[in-house]
């Protein structure tokens, strides 16, 4: 017997025309049986098509020829503050590093380096956590990631947050186990004795909100 | 997702793949290019979302820099079009965020009502009466009030599957979750409407 | 029509329609929380693994330490020591909080070790080797800090590098557990 949830997922796919042949066939027989699928069915179709004749999927951009200009200009002056800051990056590493223009310290150096990659091959990065992508949406922010060999882990940088005031009390959880009602888009915390820590709940704006 | 239309013009034959890698060696005119081609569709996106001409232009504009800035590390292992989608989607819902718009019933009438492009497949067929041209508006406006209240989830659900006819594996990609969350999402989104909207399926125009 | 819209558009102008929906998810909240610490009856979502979460205090200073009473887990393995290796020069790490949580296959998972910092999780699907993709979200309180995704291995925890408190930093180790 199916779940309600992919009970769901059949409507859906089929309204979306993602099941196969045989799964559409079966799904459309159930109708007979059961009309108010069949009415569910036809009402979301109806909906769907409406949705697709009234949204326009492109929309001229008003002045066009000024956006174009306008990331050009942006793009220009981002090449110029780049070569600003990798210049004076380079400046300051040239002149913290000049010890390693002496010859013996340059030679261990090398061999440190040939070290550590010798360890990271035989380490291998296939059983080592991944980070594919990153992206933050505060333009001061930058996020790095770092494959620690040494520590066998995947390190996220996160740069330019903001400090917490000292003063501020940092209070942690210890969550057992929490549960999840999709419905309500809310997820309970309890502890091991059962008890409820606390419940998060979304927001209007889609952004959580700790009860209790 | 589809890629851009086909076109006669030799400059709109140039292939994605080759404005991307020009792009990425510092091209600047392979990637003016590359933004004619999807302006429109991404100005459109970030139009539906937040419903505000002004805004929907800087938003578009903001994900096309973010867009040249992280080409460097774009690997072409997703289509160019469902990479940059991506990056104006972030752009946009984070923007929701900071703002506190999203899902929150208001409605401005004074948003700009936009039309259609000429031979895009969502214009409308046929000719109307004035009567039913009104009445068609209408359920335009109600769709729009209705779509406007949906969460910013379901509301990407919605835009990416009836406008912009993502299958599921793009949605998952562009959105960020698992396949089954996309058809929760969509079965969410479609129920929401499907209750604002009651009273036109009841009547239909 | 055009009377049921505008009245719509009143009752939608108001706030009400938003206040009514924030009032039924908070009621229901309110509603576990007066029924705790009774069994929870609610059917769980389909889960593809396990993961643990923690936030951990990192400081050079032994006597600025909260004096928190979590325990070290046993795994990850020596987790102070490879904590130290990374975030050089802190030498005490204390575990502020730890959150134990199924990642559900179809809806969002919260791992919230405290309310100040914490992860969102959407599973992705399995990945070669035992591995999960992951879509993660680090958000502080109400706002996302950033997003990855991310391809989590057991025995390779993630560790994220959070905000500076009390001359110390904040951190975040997630790891992938056994389902």
């Amino acid at each position: 017997m199916k779940t309600p949830s992919e009970e769901n997922h059949d409507l859906i796919r089929w309204l979306d025309d993602e099941m196969t042949v045989g799964e559409r066939r079966a799904f459309e027989a159930n109708w007979q049986s059961d009309p108010e699928l069949a009415a569910e069915a036809e009402s979301m179709r109806w909906l769907s098509e409406r949705i697709k004749a009234h949204l326009p999927a492109e929309i001229p951009v008003p002045h066009a020829d000024f956006f174009n200009s306008q990331i050009q200009a942006r793009i220009a002056q981002m090449e110029v503050d780049d070569a600003r800051e990798r210049a004076e990056t380079a400046a300051s590493t040239s002149s913290r590093f000049l010890w390693l223009r002496l010859p013996w310290l340059a030679g261990a150096a090398a061999a440190a380096l040939a070290i550590v990659g010798l360890v990271w091959t035989q380490s291998g990065s296939s059983g080592c956590s991944t980070i594919l992508s990153t992206y933050t949406p505060n333009p001061s922010m930058k996020a790095q990631v770092i494959e620690h060999v040494d520590a066998v882990a995947t390190v996220l940088l996160l740069e330019g947050l903001d400090p917490i005031p000292a003063e501020k009390k940092v209070v942690g959880f210890h969550v057992h186990h929490a549960e999840s009602d999709a419905e309500v888009a809310t997820t309970t915390l309890f502890d091991e004795n059962g008890a409820v820590l606390a419940v998060v709940a979304l927001n209007a704006q889609g952004q959580p909100q700790m009860l209790k | 997702m589809s890629a851009a239309p086909a076109a006669t013009d030799p400059v709109e034959q140039q292939l994605d793949v080759d404005l991307v890698i020009r792009s990425q060696a510092g091209d600047t005119r392979a990637f003016d290019l590359l933004v004619t081609r999807y302006r429109s569709r991404i100005y459109a996106m970030t139009y539906h979302l937040v419903r505000n001409d002004t805004e929907a232009w800087d938003l578009a504009q903001e994900a096309f820099i973010k867009a040249w800035r992280a080409l460097p590390n774009f690997k072409q292992d997703a289509a160019f079009y469902t990479w940059l989608y991506r990056i104006a989607h972030n752009v946009t819902c984070d923007w929701l965020r900071k703002k506190k718009i999203q899902g929150d019933g208001e409605f401005d009438d004074e948003h700009t009502n936009h039309r259609a492009m000429p031979g895009s497949r969502t214009m409308p067929q046929g000719f109307d009466t004035p009567d039913r041209a009104i009445k068609r508006q209408e359920l335009g406006q109600r769709i729009d009030q209705a779509i406007a209240r949906l969460s910013v989830d379901h509301r990407q659900a919605v835009m990416l599957r009836e406008i912009e006819g993502l299958s599921y594996e793009e949605m998952a990609e562009v959105m960020g979750c698992s396949l089954g969350t996309v058809m929760s999402r969509l079965f969410y989104a479609r129920k929401k409407l499907q209750e604002m909207l009651k009273d036109t399926y009841e009547n239909p125009i | 029509m055009t009377t049921t819209f505008q009245r719509q558009n009143i009752f939608c102008k108001s706030g009400l329609w938003r206040r009514l929906c924030l009032s039924c998810v908070i009621w229901h909240a309110s509603f576990c929380l007066a029924q705790q610490p009774t069994p929870a009856v609610v059917r769980q979502p389909a889960t593809d693994g396990k993961v643990w979460g923690a936030l951990i205090y990192a400081t050079t200073d032994a006597d600025k330490l909260t004096g928190s009473a979590e325990q070290m887990p046993t795994t990850p393995q020596d987790l102070p020591a490879r904590l130290a290796k990374v975030f050089a020069p802190y030498t005490h790490f204390e575990i502020i909080g730890q959150h134990l949580q199924d990642v559900f296959r179809e809806y969002e998972s919260w791992v919230v070790p405290s309310r100040d910092l914490f992860l969102k999780i959407d599973s992705k699907g399995p990945a070669e080797d035992g591995g999960m993709n992951l879509h993660l979200q680090v958000w502080r309180e109400q706002q996302v800090v950033a997003k990855a995704d991310a391809i989590l291995r057991a025995g390779s925890p993630l560790f994220i590098g959070g905000p500076k408190w009390r001359g110390g930093q904040l951190l975040f180790v997630l790891e992938l557990r056994k389902k």
